[in-house]
């Protein structure tokens, strides 16, 4: 059910995620982030059962920054977090899968440019300029096929992150009222907006 | 005196705190054919003395300067059989990081890996240290390059220029007089050659050395035909 998609901008990623955590009939809470920082300028837009978001996310989070203290401080690479991702959903997958489909955006300043992930629970690994998991898919790829273009400014990707945000909100069954925006970009990651703040409790 | 009591078992301190085993494996290298590297802002040069017993020897099949991933490569000094299992391991253990990163992996983490394996055979039941020094050239995770030496303790050194194995002293003395920091790649496998002949006996030539060198990210072993071209400049 959960809505994450994101766009590759010059310099930059966008990634976007619904807030709801529901189960059944019942709508737990609407100020759930599901886009989590990985490292200073990396972040993870998650679907999948709370559970195995929440652990997985953590696992590799805190992996990066043992091995940013491990190695003298060297970084790893937005590639390198996601190959080290994916080695991590292949090794569970004939364990105990875990059962999330993510999108991995990051900053590399080698490059100045950042790079989208797209990982599914089966362990694929592909780069993609813009990307979408979940039944958000059926609403957003299209609008981003159309309108995606090689080096949109920020202000551009987040008008088509809007327009896919009122797509869903049109179209989708599922009320999906909150929307969390993160940006990546040379600065780091930040947060753009949100409808429900994940602070209150 | 007191101290030779404690020099068989590995795995105990002397009453003066050494382990007498890696003193006794530092020998070992200090016995084997000289080594050295210099490291340049545009590249790393390693090489070493190939000469073998016996003339009857297939010189060109005795590879001592192996490449370990495509941007790092080592050389030793000291026993060969234990070199090759260091460098079996070095290789498995990059390409495990390559499996799990997608990317290659950078000299400093290759060096602290195989320190690490050769201090476990400091601390461990039922062996012996391995009787080499390596010398490990490659390009680091921020695109710098590195020289590093690795010692039969585990420790580990990153060096601007050195020299391990017989002859050593004088070898690093005379790499010391002609190091410079802005020294280029070229100048250095020159430098790198005149050092090696210092202490050669007999001729040198381009089938009795082996040099590698770490340029543009990679590393390659040159050829005997690259060797002459610089001898025949070097004269």
């Amino acid at each position: 059910m959960d809505t994450v998609f994101g766009i590759q901008f010059k310099g930059g990623v966008v990634l976007a995620a619904d807030q709801s955590n529901a189960r059944s009939i019942l709508v737990y809470q609407n100020n759930l982030d599901k886009v989590t920082k990985l490292s200073s300028h990396s972040a993870m837009g998650v679907s999948g059962p709370n559970a195995d978001m929440v652990n997985f996310t953590e696992y590799i989070a805190k992996n990066l920054a043992l091995y940013e203290l491990a190695n003298d401080g060297t970084k790893l690479s937005t590639k390198a977090q996601a190959n080290f991702c994916r080695n991590e959903l292949a090794v569970a997958l004939r364990k105990g899968p875990y059962q999330v489909n993510l999108l991995l955006g990051g900053y590399d300043e080698k490059d100045d440019a950042g790079s989208l992930y797209f990982l599914d629970y089966l362990a694929a690994l592909q780069k993609v300029p813009y990307g979408s998991q979940g039944y958000a898919s059926n609403f957003c790829l299209s609008i981003m096929d159309k309108e995606y273009r090689e080096g949109l400014t920020e202000a551009d990707a987040l008008l088509i992150i809007e327009h896919c945000i009122k797509e869903i909100a049109t179209r989708f069954l599922i009320n999906q009222p909150n929307f969390m925006i993160k940006i990546i970009d040379k600065d780091g990651v930040r947060v753009h907006s949100f409808g429900g703040d994940p602070a209150d409790t | 005196m007191g101290d030779s009591a404690y020099s068989f078992s590995l795995t105990t301190f002397s009453r003066t705190g050494k382990l007498l085993q890696i003193e006794y494996a530092l020998n070992a290298v200090a016995n084997g054919r000289t080594s050295l590297g210099i490291c340049t802002e545009d590249g790393v040069v390693i090489a070493t003395d190939k000469k073998l017993a016996s003339p009857l020897v297939d010189i060109d099949k005795v590879s001592k300067v192996e490449m370990i991933t495509d941007s790092t490569g080592f050389v030793f000094s000291g026993v060969g059989p234990d070199y090759r299992v260091l460098v079996r391991k070095a290789r498995k253990s990059s390409q495990a990081y390559k499996r799990h990163y997608g990317e290659t992996q950078p000299v400093s983490q290759l060096v602290k890996q195989t320190a690490s394996v050769m201090q476990e055979y400091t601390q461990s039941g039922g062996v012996r240290p391995f009787g080499v020094s390596l010398l490990v050239a490659g390009v680091d995770g921020d695109g710098k390059t590195r020289l590093y030496q690795v010692d039969p303790s585990g420790a580990y050194f990153g060096w601007k220029a050195t020299a391990i194995g017989k002859n050593y002293i004088n070898a690093k003395n005379f790499l010391e007089k002609r190091y410079q920091d802005d020294m280029e790649l070229e100048d250095a496998i020159h430098t790198a050659l005149l050092t090696l002949r210092e202490g050669f006996e007999g001729e040198m030539n381009s089938h009795n050395i082996e040099v590698g060198v770490v340029r543009n990210g990679k590393f390659e072993v040159l050829t005997p035909a690259q060797i002459q071209d610089y001898l025949d400049e070097a004269n």
